[in-house]
């Protein structure tokens, strides 16, 4: 029970400041419509074609906007040394990787809702009788993709990082979510949704995984 | 104190609050600490001076459960600190170079942030920014405080709870007066409560409460030349 107040704690001050400084509004949001854009241009006007690869230019927008929000979650805590303060707190460090992961899947969902209705404005894309399949798919997909940021973002933070460590270790390990996400939407937008049980349980393996691995290790990331 | 020359009484262990064997640190090849023998009795005010790069933080930051030693051991308020890390973080609080303050909450969120993460009653920290001068700020982006205002912010964080150690390092660097006063009525307080503070700073103005003074230089405890005894 404290584990889950700590973790709620640490979510409603990463949302209260995300909220302050409308990052995904102003910025994550915007790239993944540019990135959607720029797939569409590259790939011509054919809708046929368009309509075929919007699951997978839908999964790579998100995946790759994802990745700046997973930066944009720890940059707070390394402005003023924070991250030092969380460490120091007497509380379970897995509160904090549960906190940011929660705060990010928010995140994540907010900007699903608003890259899904552009993607069916610019594919012609209709969700049809499978949108229950498509929802399912996206959500599960975030939280995946929100515990594999939560857990390697911290790395920004160390002191030898890179900039480009997030990216380099979060998108492959993301391939699954990547495939199982676009399968699993490329069979609802067929209508087939009831072919996407399989994909479906590899998400939530994926999260399963992710989340437990992330709340068993994540203290050995943080500590010296 | 007993810095720990062979030849002089130690502190029993079970009272003391800081006990260091033989502590080294090194970051890569460089050492930042060498060899610290180091006991602070419980209720000590400790000040520890010496020029940059004398590895006052490092010693800090070891005691305060940041770092760990490459070599030696120890413990604080008589838990080791290679296993009672957690009991040490309960006991203490550290004010250092970075106020860990989030620049896009207020003063009041901050606090109140902190107090409900680690359990403390978020009621007392309208009197906690009030102690430090800050009611009228408290609602306030951090972002726009200057750096007198965050560590006074960072100071009334430290009266939430009442550390059995508390640690400063180099806490009046870039502060106003105020500021500065508030970081000495927090060491005035700790002290008076019978809790352990160590002070190190190089600012030869402040730390007059101290009941002993410890000189750093090259990552070793050296003899004070600004005592006028012989240097090593």
């Amino acid at each position: 029970m404290t584990l889950v107040r700590q973790a709620g704690t640490i979510a409603a001050k990463d949302l209260r400041i995300e909220v302050r400084g409308r990052h995904a509004l102003g910025t994550i949001l915007p790239f993944a419509a540019t990135l959607l854009i720029a797939f569409g241009l590259s790939i011509g006007p054919g809708r046929t074609l368009l309509r075929q690869t919007a699951p997978g230019l839908l999964w790579l927008a998100m995946l790759f906007a994802s990745v700046l929000a997973f930066r944009r979650s720890y940059e707070a805590e390394g402005e003023d040394g924070a991250l030092e303060g969380l460490v120091l707190a007497p509380i379970d460090k897995a509160a904090v990787f549960l906190g940011k992961a929660a705060a990010v899947a928010a995140q994540l969902v907010v900007l699903w809702a608003a890259v899904l209705v552009l993607v069916a404005a610019l594919f012609d894309v209709s969700l049809g009788g499978d949108a229950g399949i498509v929802v399912a798919a996206c959500l599960l997909g975030t939280i995946g993709l929100a515990a594999v940021g939560s857990l390697f973002g911290v790395l920004t933070e160390s002191p030898r990082a890179r900039e480009a460590i997030v990216p380099l270790l979060v998108l492959p390990l993301a391939v699954p979510v990547l495939l199982s996400g676009v399968k699993a939407t490329s069979l609802a937008l067929a209508g087939l949704g009831s072919q996407a049980g399989g994909w479906l349980a590899l998400l939530v393996a994926f999260d399963v995984v992710f989340l437990a691995a992330g709340t068993i290790v994540f203290e050995y990331l943080v500590e010296d | 104190m007993l810095l720990t020359a062979p030849n002089e009484p130690a502190v029993p262990a079970e009272e003391a609050a800081v006990s260091l064997s033989r502590v080294t640190r090194v970051f890569g090849v460089t050492p930042a600490l060498v060899r610290v023998d180091l006991e602070v009795a419980r209720g000590e005010v400790l000040l520890v001076r010496g020029p940059n790069g004398a590895g006052k933080s490092t010693l800090l930051a070891i005691l305060a459960t940041v770092l760990s030693p490459t070599y030696g051991s120890g413990s604080v308020l008589g838990f080791p600190l290679d296993r009672g890390r957690d009991e040490i973080r309960r006991r203490i609080e550290l004010i250092g170079h970075t106020t860990r303050l989030y620049e896009d909450l207020s003063g009041r969120e901050n606090l109140r942030f902190w107090a409900r993460l680690t359990g403390l009653d978020p009621g007392r920290v309208d009197g906690a920014l009030e102690s430090v001068g800050l009611a009228a700020a408290a609602d306030e982006r951090v972002r726009g405080y200057s750096q007198g205002m965050r560590q006074r912010v960072a100071v009334a964080r430290a009266t939430l709870r009442e550390p059995a150690l508390l640690l400063l390092d180099e806490p009046y660097a870039g502060l106003d007066d105020e500021a500065k006063e508030a970081v000495d009525a927090l060491v005035a307080r700790t002290a008076a409560r019978g809790a352990t503070v160590v002070l190190a700073t190089h600012d030869p103005t402040r730390g007059g409460s101290a009941g002993r003074t410890l000189y750093m230089d090259g990552g070793r405890i050296v003899p004070d030349p600004t005592a006028g005894g012989p240097r090593p």
